[in-house]
């Protein structure tokens, strides 16, 4: 717990590596995200030099490793995984009119699965078909898994095509719980 | 020694290599890989499999598809299996059930002689009268009645859910089914094709479509390898599609996983049942349906001990006797209820081969043999009309009877989706309409019966899914099919009865019309008075007949009768494979880890997990009273993440809250907190919390913990409505929050290093800052809801744990105590704070629970502003008041009733035993006349004790509120 | 499952849905008579034929508005509260929404 910032995953562990069809489940709760929402939203995105062009529900690799995802027409989410999060206090106040600072840091736990057979995986628990013809790279799915509200983004992280998953912080326990459960059958595959 | 089969081509399913074995009723049975539990039993020529429900009768397979009762077994796993789904290699031990002594000799039998005392309703009868008749019937009917005995200690197996997406779904594997999914897959459509049997090719693999039978096994291989080499075609085999729900969501059964397909488009290519024929003692062991013959000689290679009698309603029949002496079967007879063929050359062909053939005949009577449980004999009359019999003809030697009466379209699924079964009297035959948009038939549920004709119904059907899908594809084919497949009335009534139309409920001809006797008229009340259709069968082989006697006993057509509802699931289920894995999400605060290495005693809250009190639940009382002491006179600490928390933001902010929550909030100052009461627009309280204005246009409003959700939705939609420029945020989860209570709450503050000035002048009672502990940034308001000097901290929620840390070992030095929330329930009783939900009911408006004081008439709405103010102007009909008694009363409990003058008044919403105040507190609606303090109520406690308590004015603790404003 | 299309996240299994009622229209509060407004908050309509319906995606918090058959229950179409509720709504003093 260094920083004084804890995720809410309390039973992570080692993750698998990512190789073949084995799947791998990795707990970025602690790497930096923030965000940006409202009616000004985009035109903020201009002054800071982000494409202002994504369609709701869709995700881009952006400049230094990081990415930004569309969930609306005025809701952005800024993340970098590979950079960590800050023990500043989350910025409350208008950053410019009508667009807002999202407090997606803390609000959500961030996991990130990855490995082949990951659809067919996510197909046990939730409703949406993530298979690469129905859900590319670059798109984002706000759903349901194993019964609580999951953003789902299919993106490249280092490379690799993963899903980024944010759940509900408090449910982040049960959420890597019911991903290892379910990838318990996939675990031993590998080629 | 391994048991003699058939050689090649017959017995494609079982591997004469493999050889398996199992015990069923203590005896050995050997079969080979690729037997069923009953194809092995046939092999050994042992025909009785179980005993029936009602009269234990002895029962052999009808259908052998696994699509009948008579082969309900028992495993050491599980009561009530099909033996015909059960593979022979995963069994060790098999039973038979329902019988007393064994299944050979069942005791229960003679019921069967008792059955006229039975009569349908018997059991319904028994319950109702003469009085008190069913304690003596009771245990001998459960016991009777039962099927089979459920393994309590049995381990669950892991059982799973799957999604699955396709573009087309294709149910049944048979031709048709092979056709329209090989169409659609080659239109470029993504295709599922699901089948119950673990093999493809449906009756392909057993069924005889012409004279000459050399069409069929080239055919099947055809269609096997275009499926092998289609590229976007998964094959699901083994796999019962059950159910056909909206939008083409099917639940697909394989093996230990439901799968939950979804398609687009849904093709059934699910055949067609064939029909037994009613006569009397058709339920005897070795009477088969002509389909399950054909499955015994081509798929499991079991020739049955002759001499055979085939009884025919159709041509179809004819191909299964010709397939029977093609494989060495001695056939005695073939029986055709019809006076000719419609293909002569098929009557020519039996007589080739010195087959006697009767014909406008049937089989009127069936006798068991010396054994008494298996057939030995058939009485074949003539017909005289429909279901009338002249002079006896013959009586046949036979040990097996092989029939069909017609074949019925497997109309299950169509009908989930809301398809009518029509059925056309002259021709009898059926028709299945008003399909929902975008499912297709195709094949014999589509009353296509010949070869070509089947397989083109199923590329016209690939097709019509293609253009469905918007995708290019051919034109459709002309299809036709001329065949007759349906005897129309193969119902023979006899005087002494055993005719049976349902085989799983044990019912007779006379049952059915019986009912209609009794007023029955409708097919849906008939079911439900007979229980017809109501077994394992589903009216897969009673419902057409049913329809039949209940048209002729009303009077009218079947099609004016028709067949009752077909509803999921098609084939039993198990429960383990709907339960499927269990999802049961439980919210836990960052803090969850420390509570626990405090030893706290976790309660479910809503959706969350909270401490009810730091210690062992033995020690309840205990704990909460040292919980309760320590933050009246030392400081406590309490988790509040659970608190819903709302942040609105933006010019409209203060307008907005001041619509939605009855106080006002337009002239709030920054740095100031309000009590925020949520009426809904019938004027109920719905949800409290404070709203801290930390800057203009930004509010940060708690909410209640199971309230939040439902808060959060309604503002959006509110705001969706007014349009207002504000942002609604829900960051209950964002944000953690820790409430430090009690007289020392600010030594501890400022001695963790909190870098406000903590002072009374500076930081008053109700106040709110924005701030930092020890550098952790932190939202503080002054609240006091236990009533004690307190701070209630929101913090960033992956800094909780830090915050905590940093509090604990601040407060050390003045003995801090983590408290739970039952003691937190006890605390705020005490200063006679409300909770919404648990003091409020669906009814409470804003007068009965005394918040007139939070409604602001000052402005010109707020939700149920208009409803408040309706039911504000009636007189009250009861009040919320808080009420004492001794501790040395019996304590009143949440529920509990008040009484005035013998009538029920109100009811106890609270009440705790406070040892601060040393009484006994609650709160309680009471009648308004007595809602004064001083006024006594009378509570009616456990076991009908009355109390008597008296009204108190709250808060029960500190009524002049000084402890809190410290 | 019945599946219904958001109009932000594309067609979805129903069980994401949280249903909020009929759109019905407010009357004045302030100048209405009780029974107007006791109409406007206990009774729904519950006429044959095509409902105006409010409904949430859950996970986006998202609402539209859905307008169903409700004898069929074919979902005809949905869209954006927008397209209904095209301008602010204000409360006077008088209490007339404007």
């Amino acid at each position: 717990m260094t920083s004084g910032l804890a995720s809410p995953v309390g039973a992570a562990q080692v993750p698998a590596p990512m190789t073949g069809k084995t799947l791998a489940l990795h707990d970025l709760s602690l790497a930096l995200r923030s965000g940006v929402r409202g009616p000004g939203a985009a035109d903020w995105l201009r002054t800071q030099s982000m494409p202002t062009d994504l369609q709701p529900n869709t995700i881009e690799n952006i400049s230094n490793g990081r990415l930004l995802m569309a969930l609306s027409t005025r809701e952005f989410w800024l993340l970098e995984p590979d950079a960590d999060a800050s023990a500043a206090a989350p910025p409350s106040a208008a950053v410019a009119t009508e667009a807002w600072p999202l407090y997606n840091q803390h609000s959500h736990a961030w996991l990130v699965l990855a490995g082949g057979p990951k659809a067919d995986m996510m197909a046990k628990l939730c409703g949406v078909d993530l298979r690469e013809n129905a859900f590319a790279l670059g798109q984002v799915a706000q759903t349901q898994m194993a019964h609580i509200s999951v953003i789902v983004a299919h993106h490249l992280w280092r490379d690799t095509p993963v899903f980024s998953m944010f759940v509900d912080q408090s449910l982040a326990d049960f959420a890597w719980t019911a991903l290892s459960d379910a990838m318990s059958e996939f675990r031993a595959s590998t080629d | 020694m391994s048991p003699r089969r058939l050689d090649a081509p017959y017995g494609q399913l079982i591997d004469r290599d493999s050889p398996v074995e199992f015990e069923f009723d203590g005896e050995l049975i050997r079969g080979y890989r690729g037997d069923s539990v009953v194809s092995a039993l046939l092999g050994e020529d042992r025909w009785l499999i179980s005993r029936s429900f009602k009269y234990h009768r002895p029962r052999g397979p009808l259908s052998l598809a696994g699509h009948d009762a008579n082969t309900l077994v028992q495993t050491p796993r599980a009561p009530n299996q099909l033996a015909e789904d059960l593979d022979a290699q995963d069994q060790e031990i098999v039973s038979g059930q329902n019988f007393l002594g064994s299944l050979r000799a069942d005791r229960y039998a003679l019921l069967d002689r008792l059955g006229r005392f039975l009569p349908v309703g018997f059991y319904y009868r028994a319950f109702f009268k003469p009085r008190g008749i069913w304690r003596y019937w009771e245990a001998f009917i459960r016991k009777t009645a039962g099927l089979g005995v459920a393994n309590l200690r049995v381990k669950p197996r892991y059982s799973d859910k799957q999604y699955l997406f396709c573009d087309v779904a294709v149910v049944g594997a048979g031709p048709a089914g092979i056709s329209a999914a090989l169409t659609a897959a080659a239109g470029g459509a993504e295709v599922l094709l699901i089948d119950e049997n673990p093999y493809t090719g449906g009756a392909l693999t057993y069924h005889r479509f012409g004279l000459e039978d050399v069409t069929r096994e080239h055919m099947l291989a055809q269609l096997r390898s275009s499926l092998a080499a289609a590229a976007n075609i998964r094959v699901l085999s083994g796999a019962t599609c059950n159910a056909w729900f909206s939008d083409h969501y099917l639940p697909v059964f394989q093996g230990e996983r439901l799968l939950k397909v979804r398609a687009n488009t849904c093709i059934l290519a699910t055949g067609s049942s064939e029909q037994p024929v009613v006569f009397r003692n058709n339920d005897v062991p070795g009477i088969v349906l002509c389909s399950a013959l054909e499955r015994l000689l081509l798929h499991h290679g079991v020739c049955p001990e002759g001499p055979a009698v085939v009884l025919a309603g159709n041509d179809d029949a004819y191909l299964t006797a010709l397939t029977a002496i093609d494989a060495g079967l001695t056939l005695a007879a073939v029986v055709d209820m019809r006076p000719a063929t419609d293909n002569p050359a098929l009557a020519a062909a039996l007589a080739e081969r010195g087959v006697t053939c009767y014909f406008n005949a049937t089989v009127y009577e069936a006798h068991e043999d010396a054994s008494g449980l298996r057939l030995g004999s058939v009485d074949v009359y003539n017909i005289e009309t429909a279901g009338q019999v002249g002079a006896l003809t013959a009586r046949i030697e036979c040990q097996l009877l092989a029939m069909s009466a017609g074949l019925m379209p497997a109309y299950q699924l169509a009908c989930h989706g809301g398809a009518k079964l029509e059925y056309v009297d002259e021709k009898a035959a059926f028709a299945l309409t008003q399909l929902p948009e975008g499912m297709l038939l195709a094949g014999g549920v589509n009353s296509i019966h010949t070869l070509e004709a089947v397989c083109a119904d199923g590329r016209n059907a690939g097709r019509q899914a293609l253009r469905a899908l918007s995708r290019p594809a051919d034109d459709d084919e002309a299809v036709e099919c001329a065949l007759r497949v349906n005897h129309p009335w193969p119902i023979f009534k006899h005087p002494r009865g055993r005719e049976f139309v349902d085989f799983d409920e044990d019912l007779q001809v006379k049952d059915i019309i019986n009912s209609a006797r009794l007023g029955y008229r409708d097919i849906q009340l008939v079911k439900r008075y007979s229980t017809v259709g109501m077994g394992p069968s589903q009216g897969r082989h009673s419902a057409l007949t049913t329809a039949r006697l209940i048209a002729q006993a009303t009077d009218r057509t079947v099609s004016e009768t028709g067949v009752t509802t077909a509803r999921p699931p098609v084939k039993p289920e198990p429960l383990g494979l709907l339960a499927g894995r269990r999802f049961h999400p439980v919210r836990k605060t960052p803090l969850d880890s420390r509570h626990r290495a405090l030893g706290a005693h976790m309660i479910p809250a809503g959706s969350w997990r909270r401490p009810a009190f730091y210690g062992k639940p033995s020690q309840r009382t205990a704990c909460i009273a040292a919980e309760a002491q320590a933050v009246r006179t030392g400081v406590g600490i309490i988790d509040v993440s659970t608190l819903g928390g709302i942040d609105l933001r933006g010019p409209d902010a203060a307008e907005f809250l001041n619509r939605i929550y009855t106080y006002g909030f337009l002239k709030q100052p920054v740095g100031k907190t309000r009590y925020a009461v949520l009426t809904s627009e019938q004027g109920v309280v719905v949800d409290d919390g404070v709203a801290a204005r930390l800057a203009d246009e930004h509010f940060y409003v708690t909410a209640t913990t199971t309230g939040v959700d439902r808060v959060y939705r309604d503002m959006l939609r509110w705001n969706a409505q007014w349009r207002l420029s504000v942002d609604i945020a829900q960051v209950t989860s964002a944000y953690s929050a820790v409430n430090v209570a009690g007289p020392r709450s600010r030594d501890v503050l400022e001695s963790a290093g909190c870098d406000l000035d903590l002072s009374a002048e500076a930081f008053p009672y109700l106040a709110c800052r924005e701030a930092c502990v020890g550098g952790i940034p932190v939202r503080i308001m002054r609240v006091g809801f236990v009533g004690e000097l307190g701070y209630e901290l929101h913090v960033p929620s992956l800094m909780a744990q830090s915050l905590w840390d940093r509090l604990l070992s601040a407060g050390a030095a003045f003995d801090i105590k983590p408290f739970g929330v039952e003691t937190q329930r006890l605390l705020r009783l005490e200063k006679g704070h409300i909770i919404v939900g648990q003091d409020t009911d669906g009814m409470s408006h804003p007068g009965e629970v005394g918040l007139e004081w939070a409604i602001s008439r000052k402005k010109p709405f707020f939700v149920g502003r208009r409803s408040v103010e309706i039911l504000m102007a009636q007189p009250l009909k009861r009040q919320l008041v808080g009420f004492s008694l001794s501790v040395h009363a019996p304590q009143p409990k949440e529920g509990h009733l008040v009484i005035r003058s013998g009538d029920i008044v109100g009811n106890v919403t609270s009440c705790e035993v406070s040892a601060t105040l040393n009484q006994i507190v609650g709160l309680a609606y009471v009648h308004p006349d007595d809602a004064l303090p001083g006024c006594d109520i009378t509570i009616r406690t456990d076991d009908a004790v009355c109390v008597q308590a008296t009204v108190v004015a709250l808060p029960f603790y500190d009524p002049q509120n000084e402890r809190q404003a410290l | 499952m019945k599946m219904m299309e958001c109009p932000l996240n594309g067609p979805r299994n129903i069980s994401e849905f949280t249903y909020g009622g009929q759109v019905q229209v407010m009357p004045d509060p302030q100048q209405c008579s009780d029974l107007e407004w006791a109409k406007y908050v206990f009774y729904e309509d519950n006429d044959l034929g095509v409902v105006r319906e409010w409904w949430q995606h859950t996970p986006s918090s998202y609402w539209f508005i859905a307008e169903r058959h409700n004898g069929s229950d074919v979902i005809l179409r949905t869209y954006d509260p927008a397209t209904l509720f095209t301008g602010r709504v204000d409360f006077q003093d008088e209490g007339s929404p404007s």
